[in-house]
C-alpha cells in the first residue's frame, strides 16, 4: 500500500512543489518586508502567505478529486487496476496520501506561521508593537482577526478533517458516476447533486454537536465526526 | 488454467460478450480471432478483473479472478495506458515496484532491442514505440499467462517480426499466451490454437492443426468463411 501512495504523492508532486516556490517567494517578501521595514513587502507577504495557505490547501484536495476522476475514467485506470491490490486498498491509497498531504501541508503552514511570528515578535521588540503592525496592515484591507493558540490549532485540524471528509465524499460521487450510473444520460449532474445531498447530510450530522462542551472539546468532538464520516464514506466508496 | 464459464457483458442493449464459455489449457499460445466489436477486448478486460461481468465469470487456478490472480497474469491493453509524466524507465520502475515476476534486466533487454531508452517520454512517443514499449513491459514479466491485445496493431512489417519474436519467447510448458489481432496471416505462423469471436459469442476454438485436418482449411481461410461475406450462416 505504500508503494500505491508513492505514485498517489507522484501524481500530484508537481502542484505541490509550485505551491512550496509560492510560498518560498512570499516568505521572502515577508522577511524582507521586516528587515528592510518595507511596509508593502510585509503586507504583500502577510496576504499571499494567508492565501497561500488556504488556497494550496483546498488545492490540495481538489487535485486528489480531478486526479481520481481521471483514474477512474481513463485508460490510465489499468495502471492501477492492474496491479494486485483490491479497490479497497487503491481507494485507501488516495484517502491516506491525500490525508497526509492535508495534514503535513497543515502543519507545514502552521509551523511557518509560528516561525514567522516569532521573527517578526523578536525583530519588532515584542508582542504588542507585532499586534501593532499587523493590525495596522488589516484595518488597510478591513479584516479582523482574533490571535488564539492551542485551539487555533485544533480549529485547524477541525478544518482539515472536514476538507478531508468532503474529499472523501467527493471520491463517492466519483465511483458512482463511474459504476452505478456510467453511460446514463446526467450523470455526471446526478452524481454532482448527490455529493450535495451527502455533504449536507453530514454537516447535518456534524452540527448536531452541542456547543456547551466548551470550545476544545466541541471541535475534538468535531474532529472525530468527520473522520468517522470520512471512514462511513469511503467504506462505500470501496 | 483459465476458465470462463457462460460470462456475458451487456453494455446498455448489446451484449458485449454473450455466454462464452472457454478453457484456456499451459503451453498453448492462443489467437483470439474477431473483427471490431466481435468481443474480444472485453473478454480480456473480464479475464483481469478490469470489466465485471454481468453473469457467468473467470477462474483462474480455480480461484474467482482478482487481485491474487494479477500476480501472475500479465495484460497488455491495445490502447496506452501509462501515466503522462512518466519516462520508459518510470514504467519499468512502477511495474518492478508492482508486480514480483518483473525483471528490470529483461526490462532493459527488451528496450534495447525495441530500439526505446528509458529516457524516452511515453507522452511523446508515436503509436509504434508506444506499442514496443507495452510489450516490452508486459513480456519483462515472468508472468504464467499473458493477454496482448491487439500487439501489432499500427507496427510496421520490421517492428512486428521484433513483436512476434519476443512474445514467443516467452511461451513455454508452464505458460498461455493469448494474442487478440486482426491480422490472421502474421497470427498464423506462431500459434497453436485459435478462438473465434463473434459478435459476442465463441464461434469456433481449437488446435489450429486439427482444424487444418479436420476441416481442410487453414486459419485464414476459417477466418474468411466465418466473418467473410457468406460466412455469417456458417458458424
Amino acid at each position: 500500500m505504500l508503494k500505491l501512495m508513492k505514485y498517489e504523492f507522484r501524481k500530484t508532486m508537481f502542484s505541490k512543489m509550485i505551491l512550496l516556490v509560492i510560498t518560498a517567494i512570499l516568505e521572502l517578501l515577508f522577511l524582507a518586508g521586516i528587515f528592510l521595514n518595507w511596509d508593502n513587502g510585509l503586507a504583500w507577504g502577510i496576504i499571499g502567505l494567508t492565501l497561500c495557505a488556504i488556497v494550496g490547501i483546498f488545492y490540495i484536495g481538489l487535485e486528489s478529486l480531478m486526479v481520481f476522476h481521471r483514474d477512474l475514467n481513463t485508460k490510465q485506470s489499468y495502471m492501477l487496476f492492474l496491479t494486485p491490490y483490491d479497490s479497497y486498498q487503491i481507494l485507501g491509497a488516495k484517502v491516506l496520501e491525500n490525508g497526509l498531504s492535508l495534514l503535513l501541508s497543515g502543519c507545514f503552514f502552521a509551523a511557518l506561521a509560528a516561525i514567522d511570528f516569532s521573527v517578526t515578535v523578536v525583530y519588532l521588540g515584542g508582542f504588542k508593537e507585532l499586534v501593532s503592525v499587523v493590525s495596522q496592515l488589516l484595518k488597510q484591507i478591513s479584516v479582523e482577526i482574533h490571535f488564539t493558540t492551542a485551539e487555533s490549532l485544533i480549529e485547524v485540524f477541525a478544518v482539515l478533517s472536514v476538507w478531508l471528509m468532503t474529499i472523501v465524499t467527493g471520491f463517492l460521487a466519483i465511483v458512482l458516476c463511474a459504476t452505478v450510473l456510467a453511460g446514463k444520460r446526467f450523470s455526471g449532474f446526478v452524481s454532482f447533486l448527490i455529493f450535495l445531498l451527502i455533504f449536507w447530510g453530514s454537516s447535518f450530522l456534524t452540527n448536531r454537536i452541542p456547543n456547551g462542551l466548551g470550545t476544545t472539546m466541541y471541535y475534538l468532538v468535531n474532529i472525530l465526526a468527520a473522520l468517522a464520516l470520512t471512514a462511513v464514506m469511503y467504506l462505500i466508496s470501496g | 488454467m483459465l476458465e470462463c464459464k457462460e460470462i456475458t457483458k451487456v453494455y446498455g442493449r448489446k451484449a458485449a460478450v454473450d455466454h462464452v464459455s472457454l478453457k484456456l489449457e499451459p503451453g498453448h499460445i492462443y489467437a483470439m480471432l474477431g473483427p471490431n466489436g466481435s468481443g474480444k477486448t472485453t473478454l480480456m478486460k473480464m479475464a483481469v478483473g478490469l470489466v465485471k461481468p454481468n453473469s457467468g465469470g473467470f477462474w483462474y487456478q480455480e480461484a474467482p479472478v482478482g487481485k491474487e490472480s494479477r500476480r501472475e497474469i500479465a495484460y497488455m491493453s491495445t490502447e496506452p495506458y501509462f501515466y503522462n509524466w512518466m519516462t520508459a524507465g518510470d514504467v519499468g520502475r512502477y511495474y518492478d515496484d508492482f508486480f514480483e515476476d518483473f525483471s528490470m534486466e529483461h526490462y532493459q533487454s527488451l528496450l534495447k532491442r525495441m530500439e526505446l531508452t528509458p529516457d524516452m517520454k511515453t507522452k511523446t512517443l508515436s503509436s509504434g514505440m508506444m506499442a514496443k514499449l507495452k510489450i516490452a513491459v508486459t513480456m519483462a514479466r515472468k508472468a504464467k499467462v499473458y493477454l496482448l491485445d491487439e500487439p501489432l496493431n499500427g507496427i510496421d512489417l520490421l517492428a512486428r517480426d521484433v513483436i512476434v519474436q519476443t512474445v514467443i519467447e516467452q511461451c513455454g510448458s508452464d505458460v498461455v499466451l493469448v494474442i487478440s489481432s486482426h491480422l490472421v496471416d502474421e497470427l498464423e505462423r506462431v500459434v497453436d490454437s485459435a478462438i473465434f469471436m463473434k459478435e459476442g459469442y465463441l464461434a469456433l476454438m481449437g488446435d489450429v492443426e486439427e482444424l487444418r485436418v479436420q476441416q481442410g482449411k487453414s486459419m485464414v481461410d476459417l477466418y474468411r468463411e466465418i466473418y467473410g461475406h457468406g460466412g455469417e450462416e456458417g458458424c
